[in-house]
């Protein structure tokens, strides 16, 4: 006889459910449960899900309990370490700023490097001396050249770019967030609404919410003993805080935390010293001439409708600067790309408001406090060199 | 939209806030379809037409079979519905795949053939959907049961949430009852979903994502060449990764179900501590399996017709199973491999049909159950047979001057949590979860449960999909 999927048959009430008075009727469904792989060639029918006999509004409430103690425990412990809530910094934070340019800000000035840039130059400063908020598009650890050749292929943008050229990572082509305009295009509503709920109801209140401090971050961090041929790496920590906007600043404990400060420099240095791994010098060369050829191209298909490209070159310090100095000399990585590009360009060593002493805890990036007054002086000198108010008189773009 | 999200959280309270409002059977359903559309939606809204085409399709295909006087009638009503689904499969899945080795079959002959390049977005769940609602005519058409008497009860069964983009695939006799009378989830089928939900995304979130993925990463999209303890180590991260993610999607949807007081079935029966290829196949991906024994297998000839017809049932079987997961030949040759184990397994049991194993042997025959399977995993994971070999050869201990690629860390971790795995599914072989949870006490269960939930919460998941959403 043929089983049915309509309600004439009896299958519609599977059995082995708690019933309301908390008894289940179906011990043999708890202990040893048929599958289709017991029935070949037949209807399935309707499956068994009996509920195991425990006080279950007990068992949850304790759970709550001790899942609330435990992250009110976790949460203390990081914020005794230093850390405040802040936003975390995503693809999809990202793309919201990117989305700016499609919902009728193509004419902004737009922020497109890595982290230096991105640390370094204060929104709230730069919009208080220019009037208009810039929308902030850099991404630490990653060359800023994906987001400019997004920017060359639309041709709602019609703005102006600061391109911050950090030679190891734009040279070099590091990548670490160089998906995030494929995320932009490809980013489906649930993630959208994700992004929403996320940087509005968790990451102002949980300091713990943070990529640092995630468990397996956490328990990669152990002093775990090295293995012979490949020794641990110490991963880059919580370097910067960032706002909804994306406006960010270099982390304080950094500078005031003289071991964290030591232990950034540390990671640093892992960089500074030969590694196996390391490609050839022909590798390395042939990589930044794909850069500054990509590069060029971008930026003249970006002049060819107006928009202004001005490359700068950030201040960095101490062994970092030897390190860039070193891994991409300026003759032939920056000059070569300011040449090529046809675009002006600001070296931090060619202006001395720009040239001096900087904080610089980790040498890489600037305090807070020098991080405002960076940006006030890189301010002044385009205004002044490069992008004058709009009824003076042309200057170069 | 994935389990492991904020936008989940949120959706899955509203829906389970407003199916437990006191409103009439036939509104809550319409709830719970709703919800479903906007689910799937959420990833790509115009992929749903493809949802409502297979939906209609099939509806009208089995009230056709029905009301058919003729068998030819029957069998072109039946070819509809399996033109149709495995068209819109075969179209967005193998678009391209057939198109690149149709190029490579004109090139071997001398003709230089370049096609326009395909792009084409695989709509997420396609091959689990089709074969739900494929299963529906294909019931009637074997005469195994009647068409549902009601299209949104029909329409449920194929866009039911839980199950929707990834399983477990459900058949209509298992579902279509279920929404015909009234039903509202208990106080405790809701906390005991809730605790289902939390152990799925702890394997999926902690497990899988945070501990298990980044080494096999590491050994198989690295295009160095790993040597023996690199090759082992990112192969049994796979395997731990691979089951923690999808046993983990089902358990997580097994409790989503039963929050609003559905039943769905098991998807996996502790599969690490299977004996031989067909206790595998009973206790991994049950519903697939089982939906390719019933609906391929027999129909091919299954062990009716001679060992010649029963090997080449089974072989074409597990080729297509491969296939299915993915549009490439690693995946063929991944299924191409459980068919051989499958038939060899046949072959021994047919001589030794008198031997019984005593323990320690059934346990070695167990782990050598399991680390054949990991042999098969390398086809799975590589994305080239070129990866694959390179694996195999570290496996087997052949890439001599291989530098190491993981550190202790991955070392330690993978090892520990697959061990754990392996263990924990011996110790589970013959239970089923609940029969667990029955004896432990009760403090226990809330400790394990709260500390689950902890580690998920710390994890701080970044919302990987879920592996098998590319199938």
């Amino acid at each position: 006889m043929h089983s049915s999927i309509s309600s004439s048959d009896d299958v519609a009430a599977p059995h082995g459910y708690r019933a309301s008075d908390g008894v289940v009727d179906d011990t043999h469904a708890i202990h040893r449960r048929e599958t289709a792989s017991d029935r070949p060639g037949v209807a399935q029918p309707v499956p068994k899900r009996p509920v195991p006999a425990q006080p279950w509004s007990r068992i949850f409430v304790g759970m709550l309990v001790m899942l609330v103690l435990m992250l009110g425990g976790w949460e203390w412990y990081w914020r005794d370490f230093g850390v405040t809530p802040s936003i975390r910094n995503t693809d999809a934070l990202w793309a919201i700023q990117r989305r700016r340019i499609d919902a009728g800000e193509g004419d902004a000035t737009l922020i497109v490097a890595s982290s230096r840039l991105f640390f370094d130059l204060q929104l709230d400063v730069w919009e208080k001396l220019d009037g208009k908020r810039p929308i902030q598009l850099a991404f630490e650890g990653t060359t800023p050249l994906p987001f400019l050749e997004d920017l060359a292929a639309d041709p709602k943008f019609t703005g102006r770019v600061l391109l911050g050229i950090a030679p190891e990572v734009f040279f070099g082509a590091y990548g670490r967030h160089g998906k995030a305009t494929k995320y932009t295009h490809d980013e489906s509503p649930s993630q959208r609404a994700g992004q929403w709920l996320s940087m509005h109801l968790i990451e102002p209140v949980f300091a713990f919410y943070d990529p640092d401090y995630a468990l397996p971050a956490v328990i990669k961090r152990l002093p775990w003993p090295d293995r012979p041929g490949a020794p641990t790496r110490l991963d880059v920590r919580k370097l910067s805080v960032t706002e909804s906007d994306r406006n960010t600043h270099l982390w304080d404990k950094i500078e005031s935390d003289a071991q964290y400060r030591a232990l950034m420099r540390k990671v640093w240095e892992q960089s500074f010293a030969p590694s196996p791994n390391d490609p050839t010098p022909e590798e390395k060369d042939k990589k930044r001439d794909e850069q500054i050829e990509r590069t060029v191209k971008a930026i003249a298909m970006l002049r060819a409708r107006g928009v202004k490209v001005l490359l700068v070159r950030e201040p960095s310090g101490g062994p970092y600067l030897e390190f860039d100095d070193r891994l991409f000399p300026r003759a032939t990585s920056w000059d070569v790309l300011v040449t090529r590009s046809g675009a002006p360009g600001i070296h931090f060593q060619d202006y001395p408001e720009l040239s001096g002493e900087w904080n610089l805890p980790e040498w890489s990036h600037m305090s807070y406090v020098d991080a405002q007054r960076f940006t006030a002086a890189l301010h002044a000198i385009v205004v002044r060199d490069f992008w004058p108010p709009e009824n003076a008189p042309q200057a170069a773009n | 939209m994935v389990f492991n999200s904020l936008t989940f959280v949120v959706f899955f309270a509203l829906v389970l806030g407003i199916h437990s409002l006191p409103l009439p059977w036939k509104a809550r359903k319409v709830n719970l379809l709703i919800a479903s559309y906007l689910f799937y939606s959420a990833w790509n809204p115009p992929f749903v037409i493809l949802l409502w085409i297979s939906t209609v399709v099939d509806w009208y295909a089995a009230q056709g079979l029905v009301k058919a006087k003729r068998e030819a009638a029957r069998h072109a009503w039946m070819l509809l519905s399996v033109v149709a689904n495995l068209g819109m499969l075969a179209y967005f899945k193998y678009g391209q795949f057939f198109v690149d080795n149709f190029t490579v079959l004109m090139a071997s002959i001398g003709v230089a053939w370049q096609p326009a390049h395909y792009d084409i977005v695989l709509p997420v769940g396609i091959s689990f959907y089709t074969f739900a609602t494929l299963s529906y005519t294909l019931d009637v058409y074997l005469r195994r049961a009647l068409p549902a008497r009601n299209f949104l009860d029909y329409a449920l069964f194929v866009t039911f949430f839980p199950h929707l983009v990834a399983g477990p695939i459900m058949r209509p006799t298992e579902l279509v009852p279920q929404f015909e009378q009234p039903r509202r989830a208990t106080g405790d089928q809701i906390r005991f979903g809730l605790a289902l939900m939390t152990i799925g995304l702890f394997n999926k979130v902690v497990l899988a994502d945070s501990f298990l993925a980044n080494a096999a990463e590491r050994v198989y999209d690295s295009d160095k060449i790993p040597g023996t303890l690199d090759a082992w180590i990112g192969t049994l991260a796979f395997s731990g990764q691979i089951f923690c993610d999808f046993a983990g999607y089902s358990t997580t949807a097994i409790g989503a179900a039963l929050c609003l007081g559905f039943a769905m079935p098991d998807n996996f029966r502790f599969p690490y501590a299977a004996v031989g290829f067909s206790d595998f196949w009973r206790r991994w991906h049950i519903t697939l399996s089982s939906w390719l024994r019933d609906y391929l297998y027999i129909p091919l000839g299954g062990n009716r017709h001679g060992p010649f017809r029963t090997y080449a049932a089974l072989m074409m079987t597990m080729l297509l199973g491969g296939l299915w997961h993915g549009a490439s030949w690693t995946f063929v040759a991944w299924g191409g491999l459980h068919g051989l184990y499958l038939a060899a397994e046949r072959v021994l049991r047919a001589r030794f049909s008198n031997y019984r194993p005593g323990p320690l042997m059934f346990v070695a025959l167990g782990l050598l159950t399991y680390m054949l399977i990991n042999l098969t995993w390398v086809f799975f994971r590589a994305k080239t047979f070129g990866k694959a070999w390179d694996v195999l050869r570290g496996m087997l201990g052949l890439n001599v001057a291989a530098k190491p690629i993981l550190t202790t860390y991955y070392l330690v971790t993978v090892a520990f949590i697959v061990v754990c795995i392996v263990l924990a599914h011996w110790f589970m072989r013959q239970r089923t979860l609940e029969s667990l949870v029955t004896r432990t006490p009760a403090v226990v269960v809330s400790i394990v449960w709260a500390l689950m939930a902890f580690t998920i919460v710390i994890a701080q998941g970044s919302g990987n999909a879920f592996i098998y959403f590319q199938f």
